[in-house]
């Protein structure tokens, strides 16, 4: 069978259970997915069908307890998930999960120093970012709670972007944006899977974010 | 470099908490800094104060042992108890010798002492004698127990060293004139020291010769080199009494054994002072000795007692101080260990956040480590700063206190039983020079301790402080190991 080079992640009969579950009851069981570059996927289902789940396992923040998780043709498993989320893939959360002490700029450039990239000039590089997001550059030294919920948003995924991953994983990404923001947010994650090649993932509810999806996995409630 | 970035950022932005953590850690410091400082000072002067001291050892008779097993009411048994006494073996001077070849003894001396009648001289009619050696006591004969009940005109005590003439050093006598290098000859030749009351007495001036004679009749001649005498002190009120007096003669050890070994109707006895490396040593040395043939009616006994009775009052500060560091450390551990487990988890988000971003753990926990590690070293410094600029006041003041309670105490006594008072604080900030002036051991207490602050202090406060904040940290480091990044920022949402 042709090997499809632009795989570049292979979900293979994951299953996760939780550390206190009793026998038999899993969070998430015997899914295989795969996604590949340039593309957007969106995950949907109902709650407790265990989207958070998948994300979290794609995204490194747990390991699977059965089952494969392949990256770039290397097994999640036998890789150190801290270089993997500073390096390889940005992560967009629904509540922003900025920190609210910080600018918008400061933000952006602790995920930098995070991932121990070698960025000449730190904050050229935040600014072109926060551009590309549609950020105004006078945003880059505000105190992210002093920006409304998009802008925050923006700054989230600038922040996601700023060690140019090659995997955007977004959880429920417009869930608190109002539509005209959402329509904003979804063209820069178009943007970047059609135009810069990236795969973005996103675990939604929304059928707006569904339709605009490249492909559409639905998640069912495990038996 | 970014985690050390985030930290000093951390710091700023946490002002009130990171100023509490502050003011704490100085005021451990502080305290801390008060008590290191008394204490290492104490123990300096403790040092500096009982290295003016030989740890001494000497053989003293054991009558507790001897008489712990005898029925006192058995009228009929007190004559095998006078057996028992009469038949302890003594020690010679050759077991002194082989006692003193000890791991744990670093040198020794003794005294040899003979019982004569004078010849052309008379005894000091004046002098309460007690010069008959009829007394089962600690020193050991070279001839067995005394069982002569003789009672003669002198006591001729032959030192074997300079070190030995402790009567000399401590202060109980005193040479009043002596000739060109006598103290060369005093240990080479039958030459003596006399009491000055028996030379006038006698009318004896130096290089006179004095002839004694034992009780076969044979002449033993001896050449005046000086005349001492004792300290007014010494020689009135009660410790004077049976002390040695007028008709004590001072000679070397050499004439006297020669003496006795010539002449077999001589007693001899000898009283030997070992000095040893550690006090601690002293159950281990009476084990050996009695394996080298010490009779078990002996028992070995220590100067230690005297040798830090001048230091009660700076013992006592010095407790104090160390009781007092070992409660700041505690009471201030665990503070730090609160305010830094409750700042955790007020951080929860943020470690979070970092986590999520692929922060290790490793990383997060020095992030943490190193921010209460400045404020630490700040604190520790300004801490150190103002406890050296209080040790001195602190610790005079300690002191001061300490010796009011003890004077009262020793006042008390005095009240009470109308003798002295205890050994009251001398003058000066240094150890006692002149020993005995007054007859018996003199200590000498400090009345000021000087507490300085000098670089083994600051650096054991460093240690102190650094393994303070470490422990205090380790709440942090315990929470950065068990959050999970994805239940803290669910929680969140």
């Amino acid at each position: 069978m042709k090997k499809n080079n632009k795989i570049l992640l292979s979900i293979k009969n994951a299953s996760y259970q939780y550390n206190d579950a009793e026998e038999g009851e899993y969070a998430l069981k015997n899914v295989s997915f795969d996604f590949e570059k340039g593309k957007i996927y969106a995950i949907r289902g109902r709650s407790g069908t265990g989207k958070t789940t998948l994300l979290s396992l794609i995204s490194g923040l747990e390991r699977c307890t059965e089952g494969d998780i392949i990256f770039d043709g290397k097994n999640l498993k036998d890789v150190n998930l801290d270089y993997y989320r500073s390096h390889d893939i940005g992560i967009v959360f629904q509540s922003y999960n900025l920190l609210p002490f910080m600018t918008a700029s400061e933000n952006i450039i602790l995920s930098m120093d995070a991932s121990g990239l070698k960025v000449p000039n730190k904050r050229t590089t935040t600014l072109e970012l926060m551009k590309s997001v549609g950020l105004k550059e006078s945003y880059a030294n505000r105190k992210v709670l002093r920006l409304s919920g998009g802008e925050q948003q923006r700054v989230a995924i600038a922040r996601s972007l700023s060690y140019d991953p090659k995997m955007i994983v977004a959880d429920e990404p417009t869930g608190n944006l109002d539509k005209q923001t959402e329509e904003e947010i979804l063209d820069i994650f178009k943007n970047l899977a059609h135009k810069e090649g990236k795969c973005v993932i996103i675990v939604t509810h929304s059928a707006n974010v569904c339709d605009q999806a490249d492909i559409v996995y639905n998640l069912k409630k495990v038996a | 470099m970014f985690i050390l970035k985030n930290a000093l950022i951390s710091i700023a932005r946490n002002k009130g908490r990171n100023i509490l953590i502050g003011i704490i850690i100085l005021v451990i410091a502080c305290a801390s800094t008060i008590a290191l400082a008394i204490n290492n000072t104490a123990s300096d002067l403790i040092d500096s104060y009982q290295s003016t001291y030989d740890k001494e050892l000497t053989i003293t008779f054991n009558r507790e042992n001897m008489i712990k097993d005898f029925d006192f009411s058995n009228r009929e048994k007190m004559e095998d108890m006078k057996n028992k006494f009469d038949n302890v073996s003594s020690y010679t001077i050759s077991d002194v010798e082989k006692f003193g070849n000890s791991d744990y003894i670093e040198s020794y001396y003794y005294t040899y002492n003979v019982s004569l009648n004078g010849n052309n001289i008379d005894k000091a009619e004046s002098e309460v004698s007690n010069n008959s050696f009829n007394m089962p006591g600690p020193p050991g004969s070279d001839k067995g127990m005394r069982s002569s009940k003789t009672s003669y005109d002198f006591t001729l005590n032959g030192y074997s060293s300079l070190d030995a003439m402790s009567e000399f050093i401590e202060g109980t006598y005193k040479m009043v004139e002596i000739t060109d290098g006598a103290w060369d000859k005093a240990f080479d030749g039958n030459y003596i020291f006399i009491n000055e009351e028996l030379a006038s007495y006698n009318n004896i001036k130096i290089n006179d010769t004095v002839k004694f004679e034992d009780e076969s009749g044979n002449i033993y001649k001896f050449t005046v080199i000086g005349i001492y005498k004792e300290n007014e002190s010494n020689s009135s009120g009660p410790s004077g009494l049976f002390a040695n007096s007028a008709n004590t003669i001072i000679t070397n050890a050499d004439a006297l054994i020669a003496i006795t070994k010539a002449h077999s109707s001589v007693n001899g006895f000898v009283d030997p002072t070992f000095i040893i490396n550690d006090y601690a040593d002293k159950d281990k040395i009476q084990a050996e000795f009695y394996d080298k043939g010490l009779d078990e009616s002996y028992a070995v006994e220590t100067n230690e007692e005297v040798a830090t009775a001048g230091l009660s009052s700076i013992k006592n500060v010095q407790s104090f101080a160390t009781t007092f560091l070992i409660i700041t450390l505690v009471i201030g551990g665990v503070v730090l260990f609160v305010i830094n487990a409750i700042n955790i988890r007020e951080r929860k988000y943020e470690i979070g956040v970092l986590r999520t971003i692929g922060i290790s753990k490793s990383k997060l926990t020095i992030q943490f480590v190193s921010e209460l590690l400045i404020v630490g070293f700040v604190a520790l410094l300004a801490g150190a700063g103002i406890g050296a600029a209080m040790s001195k006041d602190v610790s005079n003041s300690l002191l001061a206190s300490e010796i009011n309670s003890t004077k009262e105490s020793s006042e008390q006594i005095k009240g009470n039983f109308g003798g002295p008072g205890g050994f009251g604080p001398m003058e000066g900030n240094s150890p006692a020079k002149d020993f005995a002036e007054k007859g018996r051991p003199k200590v000498e207490a400090y009345e000021s301790i000087d507490a300085v602050v000098n670089i083994g202090v600051l650096l054991e406060l460093l240690g102190i402080g650094l393994t303070l904040i470490l422990i205090s940290s380790l709440a942090s480091m315990i929470s950065i190991q068990r959050f999970t990044p994805l239940a803290i920022l669910k929680e969140r949402s």
